[in-house]
């Protein structure tokens, strides 16, 4: 059988006939297409392909130019990133502060108050305490280059705090109402029945009270005029009362009017 | 050939000395001081935490004594002389501290060192079951000797059976911390040895 197509020529023919009738098809398709006012299929196709192409290059080309912006502005994001830390650690801190102010106000105020109400008293702040805790002592920033006294008395809001055993010139002790060494003269101030308030370490004790004395739990006890307070300083309310058998006189356990626990600011009394 | 540091002579000697080469008795400790800077440290620290804290560490009255714990380490590694001077140092702070109390935490803590120092160069300095009980009783010793110097000084403690309970809670929290103190030295010395 003799082969169709023998020399390179006759090839190249060919190819050009095909071209000629794809290209009439199309242009069949194309002229048939715009008669109908329709959009060719062709142009269809062509369209179809080149959205996708142009929005994976869109995506490509935006990456790129969104990744270089990034670098680009690296530098002043950091320095941003770290104005913005440093503000709102300011802005932690200052709220912290204020948070700290309202929640004291109410003890700044009172203590403020108790000042204001003792001329020549000592606002003081309590910075320390018995290192072995064997004794019930405060110590207050406050001492004698400041006019703190030895045996001045010491009161908060609530009452009486205790009184000044120990005087340097920049701090000074204070023995509290609840030491058994504490010996406060005080007064039940229902009835004026008068007695010696001590300390029980968790309590006060108010002893020597006469035996006609008629306590009843919940009466107020309040300082008598002494050397370290004027009277009628709150000292506590009485709890429980004992009468021991046979004894001359009765004692009252109070209830200390000043929570020991929560001391932060106290006023000294000036004689 | 480089040359060796003083200490590192003083504790050869110290070994040497410890150690005769005819003896045949058990090998003594060798005394090993700690650095001043940790000890004025541990020191201020323990002063610190009690003065700050003291009303919040309390159970039943008792206190832990840091300063106490302090002193008795530094009597243990050192010997009584050292620990009789650093618990005068000691208890003298704890005076000026505490302001009522004349200078019986001087007197009752430098005994205390002392009598801690008492263990030291023996092998009942590096033995647990020595040293735990030994920071109960050296607590009730030094307070005894308090309350003497107390009494002498004019200023009798009173509620007596408060203290004596806050005492004994103060002699179990002692040895408490003692005993953590002591377990927790190998592993952190371990620790910096591996860094």
């Amino acid at each position: 059988m003799v082969p169709i197509f023998t020399y390179r020529d006759e090839r190249k023919l060919f190819a050009v006939i095909g071209a000629v009738i794809v290209a009439a098809a199309v242009a069949f398709v194309q002229l048939d297409a715009l008669k109908a006012g329709k959009p060719s299929p062709l142009a269809v196709t062509v369209s179809s392909l080149a959205v996708g192409v142009q929005t994976a290059a869109a995506a490509v080309v935006g990456g790129i130019r969104h990744a270089a912006d990034a670098v680009a502005a690296a530098p002043q994001l950091a320095a941003q990133n770290r104005s913005l830390r440093a503000q709102n650690r300011q802005l932690q801190s200052e709220n912290a502060r204020l948070r700290e102010a309202v929640a004291a106000a109410p003890a700044v105020q009172a203590i403020a108050q108790a000042a204001a109400n003792e001329p020549g008293g000592i606002v003081a702040e309590v910075i320390g305490y018995d290192p072995e805790a064997v004794s019930r002592t405060i110590v207050l920033d406050r001492g004698s280059s400041e006019g703190v006294k030895l045996d001045d008395g010491v009161i908060d809001e609530d009452g009486v705090v205790g009184r000044v055993v120990s005087v340097e010139p920049l701090e000074s002790s204070v023995l509290l109402l609840t030491d058994g060494a504490s010996k406060v003269p005080a007064v039940v101030q229902r009835g004026r029945w008068w007695g010696i308030a001590t300390g029980t370490n968790s309590r006060i004790a108010l002893q020597y009270v006469s035996q006609d004395a008629k306590l009843r739990i919940g009466d107020a006890v309040v300082t008598g005029k002494g050397r370290s307070f004027h009277a009628g300083r709150p000292v506590g309310r009485i709890v429980r009362i004992e009468h021991p058998a046979g004894a001359l006189y009765q004692t009252a356990i109070l209830e200390p009017a000043v929570d020991f626990g929560r001391l932060t600011r106290v006023v000294v009394l000036a004689p | 050939m480089t040359r060796r540091s003083p200490q590192d002579v003083a504790r050869t000697r110290a070994f040497w000395l410890a150690n005769k080469p005819t003896e045949t008795a058990a090998p003594a400790y060798v005394i090993e001081p700690p650095s001043g800077w940790v000890v004025a440290g541990a020191l201020a620290l323990a002063l610190a935490l009690q003065t700050a804290l003291a009303p919040f560490l309390a159970v039943r009255g008792g206190t832990v004594s840091f300063v106490l714990l302090v002193v008795a380490w530094f009597g243990v590694r050192t010997g009584s002389v050292r620990g009789l001077a650093f618990g005068l140092l000691a208890g003298a702070c704890e005076d000026a501290l505490a302001g009522t109390t004349g200078v019986a935490w001087t007197f009752a803590t430098g005994v205390a060192g002392a009598l801690a120092g008492r263990l030291a160069g023996t092998w009942l300095s590096d033995t647990k079951l020595i040293l735990v009980p030994g920071a109960a009783v050296l607590t009730i010793v030094r307070f005894a000797l308090f309350t003497v110097i107390l009494q002498g000084e004019g200023r009798p403690l009173t509620l007596p059976v408060d203290h004596v309970v806050a005492l004994a809670w103060q002699a179990l929290l002692d040895a408490a911390v003692a005993l953590l103190l002591l377990w927790l030295r190998p592993q952190l010395v371990t620790r910096a040895n591996r860094r």
